[in-house]
């Protein structure tokens, strides 16, 4: 630790905690997950930034989509997404999350990620060396220290939207919405009436 | 004094416990050739945890962790650490002997109330394991109370501080050796980590803890570390008479089972179990039965 950091340490404790204390979700999507493996051992130990990876969406507060998204993955990576703890920042890895990729004409993938949950940052590329992703890492770092990590304050607040956009492609999701659904025209309806 | 040390006792247990979490990731680590996380990172990852939120599954899911958590305090202040021995001149070994359960059984209580199928899995193989050390343990701590004739934990201490370390006598070494035998069981380590397997039931009973309930569960870990180390400075390497030259004595003892848990694999619980009730509790029995007849 820098001696410089220690009085951010005292003013914000949690923002520093948050960017010091990644635990990222073991969950492979596509082909992108072969780069985590050599990341997290002893060739380039991510474990020395404080990142390591959990097995459960509980303990996890970074999610890691590595790699194409299809739309039964899609269904997992919501209910993953929505049991982690907020603060939770989510880094989309590859090409393929971004806009597709090389599955941009498939009918079974999704092609934009950022419109079923946020997304904080992406890692461009196909694929990306596990440098991209220390990179990425110090770029999120920033990220959290000028709040710009906001996606799930972005989830929270425009989950109508994103919900909208899962039961387009997934059609009626089997679990009940995770924040309240403000419905200003249903309620509007409802006064007049 | 007595409220000073009843104060002191857990925070040193609790410091310790912590820095002992962050010296095992690093010195792995460097098993490993990597360079390993910062020393102060369990710290890091408690202060991230308090200020996450965390799902709640019910009432007993929140006091179980409490249970687990006071348990381990209190036990702590049972323990002499060094000269700092606040209760431990009422019930001795056997409030020890009693309050080792509360540990595991709360984490029990709690996780059975999340009813998923990867804690109830790892309850049942936390239970069956805490089964398989207590039997060797029971031999081992009766052996320490009838060579001593005592039950208080200070007594033996004493009678150590005078006669040498117990590990280094004759017919104590028998029950020392299976104390270091079953170690690694009582703290979770490698050769038994079956409990919170994260490779194959997802970290078992944490399985569905996160935000501050995973910190009370991680202080836990690190306060039942303390104590397992703690317990066989005591009975065999002669306790202390300051704290300081207690903890480096527990340091040694840490640091070796670090490099056991470093380069072993994982056992199946009933490997464990079988190895548990053969090898410890034999060698612990053969300590018992020779402590009687050399008598004291």
């Amino acid at each position: 630790m820098d001696r410089n950091q220690l009085r951010k340490w005292l003013k914000e404790p949690a923002k520093m905690g948050h960017k010091y204390s990644l635990h990222a979700i073991y969950f492979c999507t596509g082909c992108g997950i072969i780069e985590v493996p050599p990341s997290i051992t002893a060739r380039w130990d991510a474990e020395r930034f404080g990142i390591i990876p959990v097995a459960t969406p509980r303990q996890a507060n970074l999610f890691l989509i590595t790699g194409y998204v299809s739309v039964k993955t899609l269904k997992a990576i919501i209910r993953t997404y929505e049991q982690m703890p907020e603060p939770k920042f989510t880094v989309g890895f590859g090409s393929c999350p971004i806009n597709g990729g090389m599955y941009w004409d498939s009918y079974n993938t999704i092609k934009h990620l950022d419109k079923y949950i946020p997304v904080d940052g992406w890692i461009a590329g196909c694929m990306p060396r596990p440098e991209a992703i220390f990179v990425a890492v110090t770029h999120l770092w920033t990220l959290i220290d000028k709040e710009m990590a906001n996606g799930y304050k972005r989830y929270r607040e425009k989950y109508r939207y994103y919900r909208a956009n899962q039961e387009k492609v997934l059609g009626k999701l089997e679990w009940p919405p995770l924040f309240q659904i403000e419905d200003k025209d249903e309620q509007l309806v409802k006064e007049k009436s | 004094m007595k409220i000073a040390q009843i104060i002191l006792s857990p925070i040193i247990a609790f410091v310790v416990g912590m820095f002992f979490l962050g010296l095992a990731r690093k010195i792995i680590a460097r098993i490993h050739w990597r360079y390993g996380p910062p020393l102060t990172q369990p710290f890091i990852d408690i202060i991230k945890l308090f200020n996450q939120t965390s799902v709640s599954h019910g009432g007993l899911f929140n006091l179980g962790i409490i249970l687990s958590l006071s348990g381990s305090i209190v036990l702590v202040l049972f323990l002499p650490i060094g000269n700092f021995h606040p209760l431990s001149g009422s019930g001795g070994m056997l409030v020890i002997l009693y309050l080792m359960l509360f540990g595991p059984l709360g984490i029990a209580l709690s996780g059975g109330e999340a009813a998923n199928p990867n804690t109830s899995i790892g309850i049942s193989r936390k239970l069956i394991l805490a089964l398989g050390y207590e039997a060797p343990l029971l031999f081992i701590l009766l052996a320490a109370m009838i060579h001593n004739n005592t039950i208080s934990i200070v007594e033996i201490v004493r009678a150590q501080q005078e006669a040498g370390w117990a590990l280094l006598t004759f017919p104590m070494v028998v029950p020392g050796i299976a104390y270091l035998l079953i170690l690694p069981a009582i703290l979770g380590k490698r050769p038994f980590e079956l409990v919170g397997a994260a490779q194959e039931i997802s970290s078992g009973p944490m399985v569905e803890f996160g935000g501050k309930r995973l910190a009370m569960v991680n202080i836990q870990h690190a306060f039942s570390m303390f104590i397992g180390i703690a317990l066989f400075v005591n009975l065999f390497l002669g306790g202390s008479s300051n704290p300081g030259f207690f903890i480096i004595k527990m340091l040694v003892v840490f640091i070796v089972e670090v490099l056991i848990n470093a380069v072993f694999p994982r056992m199946r619980i009933e490997q464990a179990f079988r190895y548990l009730w053969r090898w410890p509790t034999l060698v612990s029995f053969a300590g018992l039965v020779l402590v009687m007849i050399m008598g004291r």
